[in-house]
């Protein structure tokens, strides 16, 4: 369980950024997260939501979109795992491991290397500024 | 924003690869669950190859510093990285380690990582060899059960094959589950009681120093 170092770098990244832009209150977070990467989306949000009581991300939208794992071969195929070989493994006993199993490339049939699925990106947030505040 | 977390540690972990790769050290992650293995192979390793080669070992714990003083008695340098309740070890840690380390006078350096086979997996540490240690007392589903560790491992090792039958599991199904993972994975089978076992990942080990001191 990492769960609250990753939430502590995401929190910081968050507060510099919205700082950088004069904002008053964080209002979104939007995080792209692999479905191959081994964080709980729901660890995340309540460990983030611990560190932000009390700062302007206190009462943020803690969004958590999952990005499918993307494939790329030797053979020169780049995108994403054959749909049907995931279903086909999914009576195997977890996500991952479906996932895992169904890594041969659509096209050749060769093992691919793993592109995209690992990754925990911070897309966007949305904050409010003092401007935003006047204007209403 | 565009901040991949991940990413983050991957730039800190190239850092440490190219100061390694400046150095001509070669560098092994040895990841494995808790009771794997891992820091018996290891003190193998090291008291097999230190009359030929320098030695330094990074030994993650989550608070004990017991693995690094079974390391010690085998007289190598060791910087016990203790990560106070983090599962695994991260490219900022080794990277505080290897200022630890005296790295011209180094050939060798084996990272023992905290015993976990999920945790580990995210963080890239600039290692040159990444290791998963499985030994047969964990069940022969295990592997299974932890896909990515062993779909992104360059070496995979089970352990402790001389007591399968006791723990009645076949080590042969444990090394076809890795290889239906990651088919070009080499899978050593090896018990401490095994000499020839060890030496198989003595000598992969050893292939790895004289590669990087060739370059």
């Amino acid at each position: 369980m990492h769960e609250f170092s990753i939430a502590y770098e995401i929190f910081d990244q968050v507060i510099n950024t919205a700082n950088a832009h004069g904002a008053t209150e964080v209002k979104k977070l939007i995080l792209q997260m692999g479905r191959l990467s081994h964080t709980n989306p729901e660890q995340l949000s309540f460990c983030f939501n611990v560190l932000a009581e009390g700062s302007i991300a206190e009462n943020a939208d803690f969004v958590v979109e999952m990005v499918s794992p993307t494939l790329e071969c030797e053979c020169g195929y780049e995108g994403e795992i054959d749909e049907k070989q995931i279903r086909e493994s999914s009576a195997l006993r977890s996500e991952l491991l479906a996932y895992v199993a169904a890594m041969e490339c659509p096209i050749c049939g060769k093992q691919a290397n793993i592109k995209g699925g690992r990754e925990l990106i911070i897309k966007s947030i949305e904050i409010e500024t003092e401007e935003d505040r006047t204007a209403e | 924003m565009g901040h991949d977390v991940y990413k983050a540690n991957d730039k800190v972990a190239e850092k440490n690869r190219k100061k390694l790769d400046k150095h001509k050290v070669f560098s092994v992650n040895v990841m494995g669950a808790i009771g794997s293995g891992k820091t018996t192979l290891i003190e193998e390793a090291i008291s097999h190859l230190k009359e030929k080669y320098r030695i330094a070992v990074i030994a993650g714990d989550v608070i004990a510093e017991m693995d690094s003083s079974r390391f010690r008695k085998l007289d190598v340098p060791t910087i016990p990285v203790n990560t106070g309740k983090e599962c695994h070890l991260d490219a900022k840690l080794v990277e505080k380690a290897l200022d630890e380390i005296d790295l011209d006078n180094t050939d060798l350096l084996l990272i023992e990582n905290v015993g976990n086979l999920i945790c580990p997996v995210d963080f890239k540490l600039g290692e040159h060899l990444r290791v998963v240690v499985v030994s047969v007392t964990e069940g022969d589903d295990i592997i299974l059960k932890h896909p990515m560790i062993f779909k992104t491992a360059e070496l995979a090792i089970i352990n402790k094959v001389d007591i399968a039958h006791a723990v009645d599991v076949d080590a042969e199904k444990m090394r076809e589950d890795i290889l239906s993972l990651n088919p070009s994975v080499p899978v050593l089978l090896t018990s401490k009681h095994d000499w020839e076992s060890l030496e198989t990942w003595i000598d992969f080990i050893e292939h790895g120093v004289k590669e990087t001191l060739k370059k």
